[in-house]
């Protein structure tokens, strides 16, 4: 349940192999920080696939550039589709999955939506004072 | 030409976004096309970089600074922007002390409310049904058999519930024999865990 712990060097090998992919994509902006929760895991979902087999990394590549095209010729005006680069990597990742066959768009509403319909649990919105549990010394 | 004015796509809110990437996993997990695990050792090697080291400064601090421990005791959230760091789910943050006495432990019994800009982001297992329920039932086992954190029955456990208002985080002890080590050494020695509270800091 806790998973592994790897050490520092494996992780930072484990890293500069992902950087390999990720510098030959359109860049992100600023300095590669992440603003989301979501778009963290955005990004290590394309890359886990990727690792499956489910896409040449150059399709997803592709699939991304053309995401972020598209918004450009929309008229990439912030004020009115604010710009988003995980949103297009989310997009990308969409399209080379669905273009694969694995996923539908319909699924993925669908499964979207009883996510957010899924209730949030009474006074999880007030602030919790006292410990929830004690396991008191004995 | 026509004059209608661009429609920009559907702009969806950060929830329905999340929603729709938890969905994506969902699905992909299912279909056998990656693990959890694998999500989550991705996710790990960025998460050293955007997350617990930040916390670790912040423990450093307050090991080498009573006046600041203090201060972060009573009031973590702004205590902690003196440093520089805050942002989304850290709007309000309470910093609980561990004594060779009490030994505190965060979960969110609900879904995944963690402090963020101190711990980056939450493990995988810290979200699961598994430890929210079990560490609120059974903490001191879970501790034990689940992380090999065997606490003296002489120490309290206490586990505290984070909720999306107010985020807990752990102030772990200065372990022994680190006396003469600069704040940025002992930053560099405290773990993710021990600000979870399912680990300690160990002696270099």
């Amino acid at each position: 349940m806790t998973g592994f712990r790897p050490d520092a060097t494996e992780l930072g090998d484990a890293r500069r192999r992902v950087e390999a992919l990720v510098a030959e994509l359109p860049a992100r902006p600023g300095d590669e920080s992440f603003d989301e929760p979501w778009e963290l895991r955005a990004f290590a979902m394309a890359v886990a696939a990727y690792h499956n087999g489910q896409y040449e990394w150059s399709e997803f590549q592709l699939s991304l550039i053309e995401s972020i095209r598209r918004w450009e010729a929309e008229g990439g005006d912030a004020e009115s589709a604010p710009w988003s680069y995980y949103e297009h990597w989310l997009t990308a990742l969409e399209t080379v999955l669905a273009g694969n066959g694995v996923l539908s768009d319909a699924l993925l509403d669908d499964r979207t939506r009883e996510i957010l319909a899924t209730p949030r649990a009474k006074n999880h919105h007030e602030p919790h004072y006292e410990p929830v549990a004690i396991d008191p010394a004995r | 030409m026509s004059s209608t004015p661009i429609q920009p796509p559907s702009i969806r809110t950060q929830e329905e976004i999340a929603a729709r990437v938890k969905a994506l996993e969902a699905i992909m997990i299912e279909k056998g096309i990656m693990t959890t695990e694998a999500v989550d050792r991705l996710t790990e090697i960025y998460e050293k970089e955007v997350g617990p080291q930040l916390g670790a400064a912040v423990v450093a601090k307050a090991w080498t600074d009573p006046e600041f421990k203090e201060r972060l005791l009573s009031d973590g959230t702004g205590t902690c922007r003196e440093l520089g760091i805050g942002g989304l789910q850290g709007e309000d943050m309470v910093v609980v002390e561990n004594t060779e006495t009490v030994h505190n432990v965060i979960v969110c019994t609900l879904c995944s409310c963690y402090p963020w800009p101190v711990l980056g982001l939450p493990p995988n297992w810290y979200k699961g049904p598994e430890y929210r329920a079990r560490i609120v039932r059974e903490p001191r086992k879970v501790l034990r058999d689940d992380f090999g954190l065997d606490l003296p029955d002489s120490v309290e456990v206490r586990v505290w519930d984070s909720s999306s208002e107010m985020r807990y985080w752990v102030l772990p002890r200065r372990p022994e024999g680190t006396d003469g080590m600069s704040e940025r050494a002992l930053a560099g020695i405290v773990t993710r865990d021990s600000m979870i509270g399912t680990g300690v800091v160990p002696a270099p």
